[in-house]
């Protein structure tokens, strides 16, 4: 029972979950974020964008696993499509004589919107087949994208295996060609994406999500069209993954075609699932543990066992298996995610000194 | 007697006034008290054998060169991470041991041409560092763009060309190119269809496989219909010789099968040869460099056989260094003559320029015996190679042909 605080309002009890804790944490957050660049070196930079990235990609994810309640193995494939779209879209209006200064504000937009447009056609099946049919479905679908991608025949456009050599975006006039710079566009788009999905849920379209998360056929009773929701929600999903795809190929020198295979699709799912699926903060926190732990794990065994070779030699495996461990553990352990346990840590805050937990 | 009093203000003074003077010397010192050389292995992964197979090659390197007195008198230290054979892995490890030790820093080593295409066009000003790696992508071998990036052999394009060359000095008259539908399978595949046709050679197939061993049936079949005199393999590390070239012996076909460096090591065709039967008997390649059992007039052979011996006794490579391990120390080689000659010139090793301008001034080397011949820099790469054929019996390559060059 919730004791140590009188509430007399409405807005006093929403304050249990959104209170002055967590408003100072998501903007200290973002003051954090601000100041990163001036401090921090190539690295951690390096590191930051990483997450950045994969933030942006997540919440993609979120939206339709997390809210909408369709699984998906395939939305690497929706990243290679932004990474590969504005890649050539930006070579494309290169040839068209588009001043580079306004590339980006077409090139990224078009991205997302071909990363959608794919989203909707890889959504289909899902009208027919739910869970774990609908993921193999959608693991196919990525295969099939790699595979085009790949494609001797495509390879004028995409590059083939060897990939593409991404253009460094230019805002204005100001062109982002360092990682230092581009980390400004990674982490303004992180931070507009998570707030604008957070906001959509406050949306029609948002709780017809959760409707047909929690029982779709109760939804459609409701008048929640499943065809056009559930294909909205792959299409915002899949857009949410161009964008994380367009800053990929903005922050790397390279686009390969390896870069997006099953690992980053997995690696997707483990960070909502490790982070809080249907959560807000959910991808911010799993992005965190999936980007860091295994860097973390590098650094304190580096320390721990030393630099040699022969120590890398057993240090390699042992950080696989840990890294393994510890997402087995959140799974067993915590399985709404780390967005739970912070959750738990905020109340306490809150209720401090009356009440734990 | 006068009093002094010890205040905690005066201390911390005192103390940051000690630290500053001890730090004095560092901050003046031009030389390191050792240099750095980065690595990135697949120590895990689809590739973790290969990985742990060079790792050794690297740590005996650093006691050798150590040894020696190392550069200009400064003991050289790896720094190995596991890369799983992902170039952004590879990226994130060269970039935060760029953090970690700054100037210290001198050189990397890379585990792929992923990551050597991704880390490239990074390397600019006070993030670039002289790097080699395992690949040997035709792309590379570019110092227009690829400045601070060498290859130790011949690149891909390079080893069909010497292959071709063979073919042609032994009369060959048709040739299949069967190859993985990997970068580094298709990488040489142009450049060999137009090095046939200039040396008379009639290109009779062009197969694309899955890099490993899946539906091969289909394609010894279209290699029968083809039938041609040679059939050069590209893009394989393992797994399809027993499919492939079992496949073929057992249709009676009389082609006779070559491959490139990735396709030549001892270890693997044994463990074939043990496994499924001797069809491996007369498999030819191209390789870069000296099998270690061939050790005569090589000096450096001959030292890596010793330390072998002792610093990796009870292992599988207590008595021959695999290919890949050849590969890494000729590479290093190269590098550390280029870092010593920069560092006798009072050059900044870790200025990338630096190093790169005595990486392109190796001209004419005898290396100690990794290659039968005194070896020059090319275009960021050494484009020499001989022909080896293998044995079933003695399990040994022997070498079929002069050392060419592409």
């Amino acid at each position: 029972m919730i004791n140590g605080n009188l509430k007399a309002t409405y807005a006093a009890d929403e304050r249990i979950n959104n209170n002055a804790y967590k408003t100072a944490f998501v903007w200290g957050f973002a003051a954090l974020a601000a100041l990163f660049p001036f401090v921090a070196n190539d690295y951690l930079i390096l590191i930051a964008c990483q997450y950045g990235i994969m933030v942006v990609a997540v919440v993609g994810v979120n939206v339709l696993t997390g809210y909408t309640g369709l699984i998906s193995l395939g939305h690497g494939g929706f990243v290679a499509i932004g990474a590969y779209g504005v890649t050539i879209i930006h070579a494309g209006l290169t040839a068209l004589s588009v001043p580079a200064g306004l590339q980006p504000f077409i090139a990224i937009p078009a991205a997302m919107a071909l990363a959608a447009g794919i989203g909707l056609l890889v959504g289909l099946p899902s009208l027919r087949v739910k869970g774990v049919y609908l993921a193999v479905a959608t693991l196919s679908a990525s295969f099939i994208i790699i595979f085009l991608i790949e494609l001797d025949a495509l390879a004028p456009f995409t590059g083939g295996k060897n990939g593409l050599t991404t253009a460094d975006p230019s805002f204005f006039g100001w062109v982002l060609d360092t990682q230092r710079e581009v980390y400004a566009l990674i982490a303004a788009c992180a931070f507009a994406t998570v707030l604008l999905v957070q906001n959509l849920f406050r949306t029609r379209v948002g709780r017809a999500f959760i409707a047909i998360r929690e029982r779709d056929y109760s939804a459609e009773i409701l008048g929640v069209s499943l065809l056009r929701y559930k294909l909205t929600s792959f299409a915002i999903s899949a857009a949410c993954c161009g964008l994380a795809g367009a800053l990929f190929a903005y922050f790397y020198a390279r686009v390969l075609p390896e870069q997006f295979e099953l690992l980053l699709s997995l690696q997707l799912v483990a960070a909502l699932v490790v982070g809080g699926m249907g959560r807000t903060m959910g991808p911010v926190f799993g992005a965190l543990v999936i980007v860091l732990a295994p860097e973390f794990l590098k650094l304190t065994l580096g320390a721990l066992m030393g630099s040699t070779v022969e120590a890398a030699q057993i240090r390699a495996p042992l950080q696989e298996i840990f890294f393994g461990a510890l997402i087995i553990g959140f799974i067993m352990f915590e399985p709404l995610g780390i967005a739970q346990i912070s959750d738990r840590v905020f109340r306490a805050l809150n209720r401090w000194p009356f009440a734990r937990g | 007697m006068k009093h002094t009093s010890l205040t905690r203000r005066g201390l911390l003074g005192s103390a940051a006034a000690g630290a500053a003077t001890l730090a004095m010397p560092t901050v003046l010192r031009a030389q390191p008290s050792e240099y750095i050389i980065g690595a990135s292995l697949p120590l895990t992964g689809p590739f973790a054998t290969a990985g742990q197979l060079i790792a050794p090659a690297l740590s005996l390197f650093e006691s050798m060169v150590n040894g020696e007195g190392g550069i200009d008198g400064t003991n050289i230290r790896f720094v190995v991470e596991d890369s799983g054979y992902v170039p952004a892995n590879a990226l994130a490890n060269y970039q935060r041991l760029l953090a970690s030790e700054g100037s210290n820093l001198v050189a990397y080593y890379g585990d792929s041409t992923g990551f050597m295409q991704l880390v490239g066009p990074e390397l600019k000003g006070d993030q670039a560092r002289m790097m080699t790696s395992t690949s040997f992508a035709t792309e590379l071998a570019n110092p227009e763009t690829h400045p601070y990036q060498f290859m130790s052999g011949p690149t891909y394009a390079d080893q069909f060309d010497i292959l071709l060359q063979d073919i042609a000095a032994k009369g060959g008259k048709t040739v299949a190119f069967i190859h993985s539908n990997t970068e580094f399978g298709t990488d040489p595949i142009a450049h060999g269809q137009a090095r046939a046709a200039e040396l008379g050679i009639e290109v009779v197939l062009i197969e694309s496989t899955k890099a490993q061993g899946a539906d091969i049936p289909t394609h010894v079949t279209k290699l029968a219909q083809a039938n041609p005199d040679y059939c050069i393999l590209q893009g394989y590390v393992t797994g399809v010789w027993p499919q492939l070239i079992g496949g073929a012996r057992q249709f009676g076909l009389q082609t006779k099968f070559m491959g490139t460096f990735w396709g030549m090591e001892k270890l693997i065709a044994d463990r074939v040869t043990a496994e499924a039967g001797p069809f491996l008997e007369g498999y030819q390649g191209v390789m870069p460099y000296r099998y270690s059992y061939d050790m005569e007039d090589a000096p450096r052979l001959q030292q890596i056989s010793e330390i072998s011996k002792v610093a990796l006794a009870g292992t599988p490579l207590e008595n021959y260094m695999p290919t890949w391990g050849i590969q890494a120390f000729a590479s290093l080689e190269l590098l550390t003559i280029a870092l010593r000659r920069a560092a006798e010139a009072g050059k900044d090793l870790s200025v990338a320029d630096n190093v790169a301008e005595q990486v392109a001034g190796i001209q004419d080397v005898d290396l100690g015996g990794y290659y039968g011949t005194n070896i020059s820099m090319e275009n960021n790469k050494v484009g020499v190679g001989r022909v080896y054929e293998y044995s079933a019996e003695t399990n040994l390559f022997t070498p079929t042909s002069d050392w060419l060059t592409a």
